[in-house]
Parts: structure tokens; sequence; C-alpha cells
């Protein structure tokens, strides 16, 4: 469950996100769009706890984000599963290392770490890159291991930043089509993408932010 | 330390590389100084400075003085002190052993050049009343004790393991500075990987752990090291000298050891923070 109230960011005189207002429920299924610069990656920052707003109130999964203390930070970042605009693989790790990190730092055995991260590498379609280090995959190969590792600790919630953004049409629907075969689990899905397309292609409640605003909340594309 | 740490403190072993090596070199040095050090002060004092081995005290007589009265003297007044007497020839004869190409020189010197010699072993206690009594007799020129030789022999030894052990502390610091500067630079290295590890939920016990316990076995293994160097140097040598006790060998590791990890400790500040 995302809870955002009067929720506001700025980075010097420039206001990235005011008054933003919503709710998304456990087990929803939503996109977060609108144009460049418009918040997006800003909000998922604030959803993740990577910055703190200067107004307003944002809980998380049960969890005030202001009001967390710094130690109980990591705890709630384990239960959500972040997909990065920008991938955030661990460079000199392999593939399987990176989706198994995550699982060795909940403690699982190195077993069943290894069953887990192959499972999840095979979902995607990566079970013979295992080895191979992010710099040796393509970008849309690097996407697909970012979505592995954040798919594979089963999180309550996944927060997906341009998760299709190297990837082609058909291997988005694909890739949407497997959010919500998560979401229908039970996991709250949001994500944030610029692609009308793929809206189009599945329609979901929509979340449309502009100069950081919400300025739509609806199913569908925006009009 | 659960296998996550331990998986990443090999990692960040291997990623130290040459940094690591020449820490735990410097480590060895100095924890082999340190030890050499605190032997060389044992072995001067078991073998030089022991205060329950008799003390002897060494009188010089006036040339020609008769010897006699004053061994009698000595023995009344101290009966359970070992008195020996070394006549001028007895002392020749020592000097011609002790220097065989000169022993035409000590044969052509009269026998006034060589005086006679009181030797007295007494317990140490009383030492300073044997020196005393021959100082006050007529017939002899010079009395020394081994108790005072033994005083100038501890000033010094003092001063040179302060010296040392000031040495060793400044090799120590050096280490520690070594420590901090190859964590800092894994730590720079690794900025972005910690940033992504906190990211995807790592908490700094996660992430910090593997630094401090790597600094630490640097620490660790370079004490050992040079314990292990020390240990085997005096096996070569075959100085006959005492091996390192346990116990100090002990303390030098554990002092190692927590230089790497204050090191590490230090190197850490350089993690960027959370918001």
């Amino acid at each position: 469950m995302i809870l955002l109230e009067e929720v506001a960011k700025s980075y010097g005189n420039r206001q990235a996100l005011r008054g933003i207002t919503a709710l998304v429920e456990r087990g929803e299924f939503a996109y977060l769009t609108g144009p460049s610069g418009a918040g997006k990656t800003t909000l998922l920052r604030l959803l993740y706890r990577a910055e703190l707003p200067d107004a307003g109130r944002i809980v998380v999964n049960g969890c005030d984000l202001v009001a967390m203390r710094r130690r109980e930070v990591p705890a709630f970042r384990r239960r959500l599963g972040v997909i990065f605009q920008d991938f955030k693989l661990l460079r000199r790790r392999s593939v399987a290392e990176n989706v198994g990190f995550v699982l060795s730092l909940v403690g699982l055995p190195d077993r069943d770490q290894q069953r887990r991260a192959y499972l999840a590498l095979r979902r995607m379609g990566l079970q013979h890159r295992s080895a191979a280090l992010p710099e040796e995959l393509s970008g849309g190969e690097q996407q697909r291991v970012a979505i592995a590792r954040a798919v594979v600790l089963q999180p309550d919630l996944i927060l997906a930043d341009e998760p299709t953004g190297n990837l082609d049409p058909e291997r988005s629907i694909e890739l949407i089509e497997l959010f919500k075969t998560i979401n229908y689990q039970g996991t709250t899905v949001l994500v944030a993408t610029h692609d009308r397309m793929l809206i189009e292609a599945q329609p979901a409640r929509t979340l449309v932010l502009e100069r950081g605003r919400l300025v739509a909340d609806g199913f569908g594309v925006p009009r | 330390m659960n296998r996550h740490t331990v998986r990443e403190v090999a990692r960040q072993l291997r990623e130290s590389g040459g940094r690591g090596v020449v820490a735990v070199a410097l480590i060895a040095v100095a924890a082999a100084w340190a030890g050499a050090l605190l032997l060389a002060r044992s072995a001067v004092e078991q073998r030089l400075l022991r205060r329950d081995s008799p003390a002897v005290a060494v009188a010089s007589l006036a040339a020609g003085a008769p010897s006699a009265g004053l061994v009698d003297a000595l023995r009344a007044r101290f009966p359970a002190a070992r008195v020996r007497l070394r006549e001028p020839d007895a002392t020749r004869a020592e000097l011609i052993g002790w220097f065989p190409e000169l022993a035409g020189f000590f044969e052509r010197l009269d026998e006034a050049s060589f005086p006679a010699l009181v030797e007295v072993e007494v317990e140490p206690g009383q030492a300073d009343g044997v020196i005393g009594f021959l100082r006050a007799r007529p017939e002899v020129v010079l009395a020394e004790s081994s108790l005072a030789w033994q005083g100038d022999l501890e000033r010094t030894l003092r001063r040179a393991t302060v010296g040392g052990l000031a040495i060793a502390l400044a090799l120590l610091l050096g280490c520690g500075a070594v420590v901090l500067l190859a964590v800092r630079l894994l730590v720079l290295e690794h900025a972005d990987e910690i940033t992504i590890m906190r990211l995807i939920g790592a908490r700094e016990r996660d992430i910090r752990l593997p630094y401090l316990v790597c600094g630490s076995l640097f620490g660790l293994v370079g004490g050992a090291a040079g314990v292990a160097a020390l240990a085997g140097g005096l096996a070569l040598v075959d100085t006959g000298a005492a091996t390192l006790p346990g116990p100090v060998a002990a303390v030098i590791v554990g002092v190692s050891t927590a230089v790497g990890a204050t090191g590490a400790a230090l190197g850490l500040a350089a993690l960027p923070r959370e918001p």
C-alpha cells in the first residue's frame, strides 16, 4: 500500500513535486506516467526512501517514511523490489551474484540462494548468462537482471522506474505481463513509464504527473 | 559472522591486492621489531640483570701491598662470602690468554703493572657493605661492585627500550595509516556499489563489517607473520636466546589486529551517509 499526502519536494529553487496526494491500495497495479522531468523518478525515490520529502506524509507498506528511523530503512527496503532506471547492478559481480546478493542479506542458505536466483533468472530467460558480468550484457539483458533481482525476494511492493526503457515492444509487453502475474499473487506494483503505447496495450490505473503535480488519476491512457 | 560477511570479506581481501600485501608486510615488520625488542630486553634481564644471582665486588690492591690480611679480614667480616685472591702473575697470565699476540708486551711489564685483585662473591644485599669495607682499607686502590655496573646497564636498557618502543609505536601508527588508506581506497572504489547495496536493503553492518574484518585480518596476519618470522629467524641463527613467550606473542598479534581494526574503522569514515 502506498499513501501520499500533500507531498512536496524541491531541489534549490526548482519544485520537483508539489501537493501530491494519492493512494495505491495493497495488491493494486498502477502506472505513474508523465513527460520527462514531470517528477516520476523523484516520487519513486521518495517511495523507497532514497530521499525525504520537504513536506507531506508518505506511508509505504504501513511504514511512515518521514518518521522512520535510519536503522529501520534496510528492513523496509528488503520488502520492496525496486527496478532502477539505470539498473544499478553491482558491476564487479556476476549476474547470479547480483540476484543472490539480496538473498544473502536475509541470511538464506547458499543452496536456497542459488536455487532461487536460478529460478528468477530463468524466468527472465537469463539462466545461461548467470556467470557473466553486467558489462558483458546488453542493455535489455541488464534490465532483466535488475528485474530478476527485484522480484527474487517476492516483495510486498514493486517500484519500477522505466523498466521497459531498453526493451523492444514485444519484450515490454511480456514484462508488463510478468508484473501483472506477480500482481495477481498479491504484490502491489507501481510502474513509472512515459510509454503511452505500453499503457494502451496493457491498461491499468494510471497516475499522471506534470511539472511535479498529480494532474490525473484514472484507468488507461490519460487524455 | 554469517556467510554473507565471509564472502564479502574474501572479496575485499582479493580486491585490496597489492595494498593489502603492503599493509600485511608493514605490520609484520612492526610486529617482528616489537618482538625482537622485547626478546632482547628479556634476554639481557635474564642473563645480566638477575637479582637473585650473587653480586661480585672486585678490589684492586696497591702494588706490593700485602693481600693476605685483607682476605682474612673479609672472611672474618663476611663469613658467607666467597673470597678469591688473584695474584699479579695470574692477572698477567689471564691477559696473555685473552690477547696472545700481546704476550711479549705483557711479559716485559713489571709486576707493579698487574695489581693483585680480590674478588668477593656475596648475596646482593651484602654487596654495598663489602664495597664500603674494601674502600675503607688502605691497601685497596679501587673497589667496584657488579651491582653498580648492573644499574648502569639497567638505565641504558630502559632508555633503549623506550626508544625501541617509540619506534615500534611509530611503525604501528604507520601500519594503521596504511590499513586506513587501503580500506579508504576500497571504500571509495566501491562507493557506487555501497550506494546500490543500501538501496536494495543492505544494513550498515552488512556493509561495514567486511571492511572492518578485512582490516583486522591485515593486522592479524601481519602480526602472526612478524612473530613467525622472528621465531624462524631465531631458530635459523641459533642464538640460544629464549623464544618469544606465548603470551607476549599473543599480545603482539592482538595489538597488530587492533591496529588493523582501528585503521579500517577510520578508513570507513569515507563511507557516504544515508539521508
